[in-house]
């Protein structure tokens, strides 16, 4: 909300206090005329009618979504950073890099009416890092390095296997006993338990949401709906909501309902599948080019409820109940339980020794169906001597797994002079364990044993056909059913045996430290500034650490799954109503209502600066001091199809032999590659001359890999990382600081210059992850997300216009200013050339077309660490050539109404002709789409 | 906790607030309470985020759960 008032000046009755534009509000003045108490005073009356007015957007806030549909027309962008501390594994050699979560938010709303309004929000999630598969005791070893036995002896080909081979010593009240790993020695129990981690390489999330919201005077509805997609995991959802107002919207009560329907497909882990007992699933798996797919389905129906209630003058309150109701695949199919099998017959042989467990991991069960109920309580309450606000809340939930939570939070909220906001804020939680949560658990029962018949001979089976059974006599002959001798040889015998009694079981099981009992407390704060014009700058930090020792109640006894981890996170937000509204000064900018009969000054040329290919960049400049713009720009580009050599389509066979290096032919080429950039285009002219820019980058890249006709065979026992089930990159790139400067300028003409910096935001460091436990090393080149390098980024700008025809040139250029970046490489240059002109089909309707010609170098240097070097593009040399494209596009300036002063673009960018240096795949096109706004 | 020790509070909690909101605050008097620190949720961009970094990492159930959304947390 960018709704501002002066305080009041005398702190009494309200009607003492005035709103900077009073115009800000006519739709809520008509809505809430019947509410009006009357007063002898007309003034008055409308300053309680705007009051009674402006008090309704407080009580709409119930939760994020909501928010959406109170307030004025708005967008909003946010950036955060969530990184985890690395886990304590007890001395186990640590090398896993933490969890990491980017997530890019962007969400607008929109009034279609004075009271229909529609919003939506796009989310981009990319996580990595390593996370607990399961938990096993510390005395099992489980990051023992496995040894194999080569020409020169043992040597180590490997580290971390899901579970140890040799089992676990467990003295007899079942305690695991600590030997030492080099001899074995047994030093005594050991109780200690420790998570283990497996990499995973990064994997992005999107989720796009869709709302339409309808207002009356006292009651509102809304309904949404939208999706969210990973690999592994997609849900869509749906929701109706709404709102009723009493007691002279005294009271507010809000009710929703919703429904979400998931897909699990989880490929399992490579590194760890071999270990992983899946029977229990073994219906729901299926064997897909060489990976398990575990499938399962869940639904979620949620509803609540709600109340919102001024207490006095100076304080509210607002309680909310929450039922959730969820059934099908609940578990995470990435993690197992650790279950070590004791011999029962060893266990009851009367000894003291040590017996042996067999040590395995079993994909976690959780109960089917889960029922939730949450109850939350707000307080508020204004401090009128600092104008602060305290809030309080309080939240408890249970559920039918035994899980009941507390949590405590407290915020300060402290305007400060200048439009700052500072938010201190404090947050306790603490939860029960669930019911079926241990961190391993011991059966009594072998896993596997042999199976005997009704005489005590061994049984033995057909592996080809696991029906046919024999037995052997004493000269180890095998006999089928009716005793007779069998000819061995065509057959693969093998001892038939019986699996552990999953009913032995609990039949529930998860080691999953999310559903142990624990505490957490967390800290952080919120910095925010309301600048002039509609725009709000926030940040926020946040540190939060887990604690089994918090738990309420006693310690939850898992103190080897605490951790830590901290968010950071920046947000934009845009009031477009404000930005509309004539400023304090009554100064009306006009430009963006341009007609043709404006006689403001503007130059003629003004509006063709507006309506360049969404493609281009730095083609215009603000003309008036102090002037913004705020701009999103959305670029998609595909190759796929043919790799090129040179100019012509190669054969396979050509690629595997000179496509990579005499030493190492080409194994694998990509079959395609996508990649999606967002960027956040932010502009300020301080001066007619000069402009500011600044250009933060968002990219998510895809690709995926086939095996090359004639390729070398693989070496026995190493494994290859396919990439058949694609690979993603994202999240940061690289961002552009420039400054553009004005040349020349005659009506109809004018020329300016671009001088920026490309800023090395961008990871050039990212990893293939380890499969198969082998290091998967550098992720190809193209797959980086910046350059590495800082780059000086000049361009020159020539733009033209008459009537309804406009036109330009543009010659740019990327210089990298380092020889090679962190990981020993730097991109080649580029130098581009464009042309275009544009006719002007409506007066707010363009239409372009453009030529471009790109000329980039190849890689300088290679990764100065291991990369797998599977195909050409793992090779310097192929990347960079020239490149001719053809655009066509349109361009939309809204001239009036509710949206008018947007400006949207798109562009597509047809490929005309490529010659590529070495070896690449074809290019397919790319899209540009824009939107900007200026105030 | 069972459900109805919930309903329990839940009553109370609904009774005390119908209590209260007896004692009248008129439209003209709402000023402090139409400022953007007493709106119930201040910062919603924040508390989102924030949200989800939860209830990927913890156990609770959600009041709001019926907006949907926040995938699989998987991590």
């Amino acid at each position: 909300m960018a709704v501002r008032y002066k305080k009041p000046s005398n702190g009494s009755h309200g009607g003492s206090y005035l709103i900077h534009n009073k115009n800000a509000f006519p739709s809520q003045l008509n809505k809430t005329g019947g509410h009006a108490k009357a007063t002898t005073c007309a003034s008055k009356t409308l300053q309680a009618l705007t009051s009674a007015a402006m008090v309704l957007p407080g009580l709409l806030l119930t939760t994020a979504h909501a928010t959406e549909v109170a307030g004025g027309d708005r967008i909003n962008f946010q950036f955060s950073r969530y990184q985890e501390g690395k886990r304590n594994l007890f001395g186990a050699p640590n090398n896993f890099e933490p969890i990491r979560a980017d997530v890019l938010h962007g969400s607008g709303i929109f009034s279609l009416t004075s009271r229909a309004k529609f919003s939506f929000s796009y989310t981009q999630d990319v996580w990595s890092g390593a996370t607990p598969i399961t938990t096993s005791p510390l005395a099992a070893n489980p990051y023992q390095s496995i040894l194999g036995n080569s020409s020169s002896g043992a040597t180590v080909v490997g580290a971390s296997p899901l579970i140890n081979p040799q089992g676990l010593l467990l003295d007899r009240d079942l305690n695991p006993i600590m030997q030492d790993p080099v001899s074995g020695q047994q030093l005594g129990t050991d109780t200690r338990s420790v998570l283990v981690l497996a990499s995973a390489s990064p994997e992005v999330r999107n989720q796009a949401n869709f709302r339409l919201g309808y207002e009356w005077d006292d009651a509102a509805i809304d309904a949404s709906a939208g999706f969210s997609l990973e690999n592994d995991y997609r849900s869509s959802f749906g929701n109706l909501g709404g709102r009723m107002d009493f007691n002279q919207k005294l009271t507010s009560v809000k009710f929703g309902a919703g429904y979400t329907s998931s897909n699990i497909s989880a490929i399992l882990d490579h590194d760890s599948a071999p270990y992983l007992t899946k029977t229990a699933f073994s219906r729901q798996i299926e064997t897909r080019g060489g990976s398990e797919i575990l499938h399962g389905e869940r639904q979620d129906w949620a509803a609540n409820l709600g109340l919102s209630q001024v207490l006095t003058q100076h304080a509210l309150i607002d309680a909310n109940l929450g039922y959730t109701h969820s059934s099908g695949f609940l578990e995470n199919p990435y993690k197992a339980m650790t279950v070590i099998f004791v011999d029962p017959d060893v266990l009851n042989d009367g000894l003291s020794t040590p017996v042996l467990g067999d040590v395995r991991a079993l994909l976690e069960q959780r109960p089917n169906q889960r029922n939730q109920w949450a109850f939350s309580t707000k307080y508020i309450q204004h401090i009128t001597p600092l104008d602060a606000a305290l809030h309080l809340n309080y939240k408890f939930t249970t559920d039918d797994w035994g899980i009941n939570t507390n949590t405590f939070s407290a915020n300060w909220i402290q305007p400060l002079p200048f439009g700052w906001t500072i938010t201190p804020r404090i947050r306790y939680y603490s939860q029960d364990r669930a019911n079926f949560y241990d961190p391993f658990l011991v059966s009594q029962q072998n896993f596997s044993s042999r199976a005997f018949d009704s005489l005590g001979r061994e049984i033995w089976v057909n592996a080809l056909n696991p029906e046919m059974e024999f037995v052997r006599d004493e000269n180890f002959n095998l006999l089928d059913g009716e005793g007779n001798p069998v000819d061995e040889s065509m057959l693969n015998v093998q001892p038939k045996t019986i699996a552990f009694d999953s009913e032995k079981l609990p039949d529930n099981f998860s080691s999953d430290h999310r559903l142990a009992g624990f505490g957490s407390l967390s800290g952080g704060f919120t910095l925010s500034k309301q600048f002039a014009k509609g725009i709000a700058l926030e940040a926020g930090f946040e540190y939060y650490t887990r604690a089994s020792s918090m738990k309420l109640g006693g310690g939850g006894g898992n103190s080897f799954a605490d951790f830590d981890y901290y968010v950071a996170n920046a947000a934009l937000k845009l009031n477009l109503e404000s930005l509309r509204l004539p400023t304090s000064g009554g100064r009306i900018h006009h430009h963006h209502h341009h007609n043709e009969n404006d006689k403001s000054g503007d130059l003629p040329a003004l509006h063709h600066m507006h309506n360049q290919p969404a493609g281009l960049m730095f083609g215009h400049m603000l003309d008036k001091a102090g002037e913004f713009m705020v701009g999103y720009r959305f670029m998609y580009s595909r190759s796929a199809g043919n790799l090129l050599h040179g100019t012509k389509a190669a054969h396979d066979q050509l690629i595997v032999d000179q496509g990579c290096s005499d030493t190492a032919l080409c194994r694998f080429a990509p079959t395609y590659m996508d990649m999606k950039m967002h960027m956040l285009d932010i502009m300020y002219a301080p001066t007619k001359w000069l402009n500011l820019m600044v250009m933060p980058q968002f990219m998510d890249m895809e690709m995926n890999l086939r095996e090359l006709d004639g390729r070398p065979p693989p070496v026995p026992d190493v494994h290859e990382h396919t990439g058949i089930a694609g690979h993603t990159t994202g999240i940061i790139g690289d961002t552009n600081i420039s400054a553009l400067i004005k040349l020349y300028e005659i009506p109809g003409h004018r020329i300016h210059a671009g001088i920026g910096v490309n800023a090395p935001t961008g990871k050039t460091d990212l990893q293939l992850r380890r499969i198969a436990k082998i290091d998967g090393g550098s992720i190809h080149f193209g797959m980086q997300l910046g350059s590495g390098t800082w780059d000086f980024v000049p361009s020159l700008t020539y733009t033209g216009e008459h009537n309804r025809w406009s036109w330009g040139a543009q010659v740019n250029g990327v210089k990298r200013m380092e020889n090679r970046n962190e990981s020993g490489y730097r991109l080649g240059d580029i130098f581009q050339a464009t042309t275009w002109g544009g006719f002007d089909l409506t007066n707010w309707l363009t239409a372009s077309i453009r030529g471009v010609y790109t000329i980039q170098d190849s890689i300088h240097g290679d990764f100065n660490s291991f990369n797998a070097r599977i195909g050409p593009m793992d090779f310097p040399v192929n990347y960079g050539g020239q490149f001719w494209n053809v655009g066509f596009g349109v361009n939309a300036m809204i001239p009036g109404g509710r949206f008018s002063g947007n400006h949207f673009g798109f562009e597509w960018l047809q490929p005309v002709s490529t010659d590529v240096n070495g070896f690449q795949l074809d290019r397919k096109g790319a899209l540009a789409a824009s939107w900007s706004y200026r105030f | 906790m069972t459900l109805k020790q919930f309903l329990v509070i839940l009553s109370i909690l609904v009774l005390g607030t119908v209590i209260s909101g007896c004692a009248h605050v008129a439209a003209w008097e709402r000023g402090h309470l139409a400022k953007p620190q007493m709106a119930i949720d201040p910062y919603p961009l924040q508390n989102h985020i924030q949200l989800h970094n939860y209830s990927s990492r913890e156990a609770a159930a959600s009041t709001h759960s019926a907006d949907g959304g926040g995938g699989c947390g998987c991590y």
